[in-house]
């Protein structure tokens, strides 16, 4: 047994077809949305159920092998990039609805069902599943735990981590262990949410069904600048409208997304919102009153009258990604979040930056909750282009950090944020963290490496952590 | 850093045994209240009557329930649940160590490192001296009746021993208790 390998071991414990070895085979698996990074792992394991998975784990913890837990591999961290000599645990076939308790609004879910396949197995009952991330017709719910997704919609209904009941785990050592919002004690439900695979294998999901609204409803507000649209954001907000989506886009993003989707976005517009607003027909009314006369000092303004018009002014929003993806042979994605009321500052910021650095940006993002996605675009083929857009994007995380943000608002650390990370925590609070992932996997083999740095590493950047803007040495440049 | 705080973790440095309890510690008043980002920022010995008073003024108020409007901020936290959890941001906390640590912020979306803030909700202060707390505030329009947290008390031997050691990483010489 003991002269067996790991892939060796891991087929003959699981049925055949489930364990996938080999160059050619296991290249679909080389990266999640992440591309940039790449690593072939040992071996991949897809299994179908708890009991397998649990021989997964005892195979790999027996041979002191490194698991990369993998949901749909639409992250855009790295998160599910595999490591050298790891298994990729991938659980894409544990897919089944167990059961929706509609009076309590609960359904009971395998971690690789898709968070679109949860809304349209209760849409008949009039509810959905509210987390909505970009990705959500491939993405999965244990993927979305993993990483505390949000979306478009979390504004108004939460985060993942707003939108769980309870979720099992197993440990490293195949223990089981249920976590929900009734425990008494320490928030570990919380702490599993955006844990990135470091702590446990997520196994079933219990996820909160909200009643699907009567009528939604969108408007688009064009601005001649930046500042004042961004201004508008907090002006919604201030009068006590928390509208179920707003999202903002620069003259580039609208460029981009109407030349790919032709939604009729005005090509004159310095900046775009996009303020969707929902409920009963009586409540959509008063808040578009509202939102309308908040906005009145917008350069236009449309409202959709009917489902096809909302869906066609969102559709071009939805699509800005690999529309501007389309302009540039790679760009970089950001994902910081400040709060709002320094929003108009940061896109002035990123401007300038953008002229220095000589790459083009562009600014699609969730503007109500201050969640940043400025999109770098850049051509890896240019020599030193690369380093370039890493360097620009180091600074505006920098930013987001000193500005009361963090470097990353939904899309994880994974390997991509490690170095930032450098710059959000100091020492002692790196320290909690690894302790934190000792707690439960003392060997560290559950994705290691991942969503914490090591501290040398930060000490081998030279990073020192900012406190309030105050950096040391401020006149000095840095990397 | 404040004079008061320096003063807290010079005491938790010498202490072996501590029982501290936030409306003692001679720590309130509100550090930020932006009502455009729906965020506040409070000491941890702030009184819920004294937030509440403040959000007001906005036609604002938590959106968590709080029972006892004398008690601080610091010991609904302490003694919270999920609903408290679904509102708070970030947090300061001095460990066992005495060391001054801050985790998540003042941003609605914060996925950098574990969710230390929401992990250390309803603690009971045996884990760290929580010293200020960042949470959501809700416009008054918004906010659903509120009742008290369901809590189930059940609780199995492998949850236990991952508490006892979450305390260990907080608290490893064993002042808080």
């Amino acid at each position: 047994m003991t002269c067996m390998s790991v892939t060796e071991q891991l087929l003959r414990a699981l049925p055949e077809g489930f364990v996938i070895t080999g160059d050619e085979n296991t290249r679909p698996f080389e990266c999640d949305g992440l591309s940039v990074y790449r690593q072939k792992p040992l071996a991949v394991a897809l299994p179908e159920n708890i009991d397998q998975i649990k021989q997964v784990l005892k195979i790999c913890k027996a041979n002191n092998t490194p698991v990369v837990t993998r949901g749909a591999g639409t992250g855009l961290s790295g998160g599910a990039t595999p490591l050298e000599q790891s298994v990729v645990l991938g659980l894409s076939k544990l897919k089944k609805i167990k059961s929706i308790d509609t009076d309590k609004r609960l359904a009971v879910v395998e971690p690789g069902v898709t968070n679109l396949a949860i809304s349209e197995a209760v849409a008949e009952f009039g509810l959905y599943y509210a987390p909505d991330p970009s990705s959500q017709i491939a993405c999965s719910i244990g993927g979305n735990v993993a990483e505390n997704s949000g979306g478009v919609h979390c504004l108004k209904y939460g985060l993942t981590v707003h939108n769980i009941e309870s979720v099992t785990i197993l440990t490293i050592d195949g223990e089981t262990l249920t976590l929900s919002r009734q425990d008494e004690g320490l928030g570990l439900l919380a702490l599993m949410n955006g844990s990135e695979g470091l702590l446990g294998v997520i196994v079933e999901i219990t996820v909160k069904l909200t009643p699907t609204p009567q009528l939604a409803r969108v408007v688009m507000a064009a601005y001649d600048s930046v500042r004042e649209c961004a201004n508008a954001v907090a002006d919604i907000i201030k009068a006590g409208i928390i509208p179920a989506g707003l999202e903002m886009m620069d003259k580039f993003a609208i460029e981009a997304a109407e030349g790919f989707a032709q939604v009729g976005y005005p090509l004159d517009a310095e900046a775009l919102l996009l303020c969707e607003v929902d409920g009963t027909e009586a409540q959509v009314q008063a808040e578009l009153d509202q939102v309308l006369e908040v906005l009145s000092g917008a350069s236009s303004l449309k409202v959709s009258n009917n489902e096809a018009e909302r869906l066609a002014l969102w559709k071009g929003r939805k699509s800005a990604f690999p529309a501007v993806g389309r302009l540039a042979p790679d760009y970089y994605c950001m994902d910081g979040t400040i709060p709002r009321r320094h929003l108009a500052d940061m896109l002035e910021k990123i401007n300038e930056l953008s002229k220095q650095y000589k790459l083009r940006v562009a600014n699609v993002f969730h503007a109500g909750d201050g969640n940043l996605h400025p999109l770098i675009l850049y051509d890896a083929n240019i020599p030193g282009e690369i380093e370039r857009t890493e360097e620009f994007g180091t600074k505006i995380l920098k930013l987001s950090v000193d500005m009361g943000g963090t470097i990353t608002g939904e899309h994880g650390v994974g390997i991509e944020k490690l170095n930032a990370m450098c710059h959000q925590f100091n020492t002692k609070e790196l320290e909690i963290f690894h302790k934190i992932k000792a707690v439960f996997d003392p060997e560290s083999l559950l994705n290691p490496g991942k969503a914490v740095p090591e501290l040398h590493r930060c000490a081998e950047l030279g990073a020192m952590h900012v406190h309030h803007g105050e950096l040391p040495h401020p006149e000095l440049e840095r990397f | 850093m404040s004079e008061r705080i320096e003063q807290l973790q010079a005491m938790i440095k010498q202490a072996d045994s501590l029982h501290l309890c936030t409306e003692m510690l001679d720590y309130s008043g509100i550090i930020e209240y932006y009502p455009e980002e729906l965020v506040m920022t409070a000491k941890a010995g702030t009184s819920i009557a004294e937030i509440q008073a403040t959000l007001a003024e906005n036609n604002q108020a938590l959106a968590f329930f709080t029972e006892d409007q004398a008690e601080s901020i610091g010991a609904a936290y302490a003694n919270g649940g999920q609903d408290l959890s679904d509102y708070v941001l970030g947090i300061k906390i001095i460990d066992g160590n005495g060391e001054l640590l801050n985790f998540g912020g003042q941003v609605m979306k914060n996925v950098a490192g574990y969710d230390v803030s929401r992990l250390l909700v309803g603690s009971k202060g045996q884990l760290a001296l929580v010293t200020q707390i960042s949470f959501k505030v809700l416009p008054k329009s918004y906010i659903a009746k509120l009742t008290a947290p369901i809590k189930s008390t059940a609780s199995s031997g492998l949850r236990q021993k991952i508490e006892q050691k979450l305390k260990q990483v907080f608290d490893p010489r064993g002042v808080f208790n």
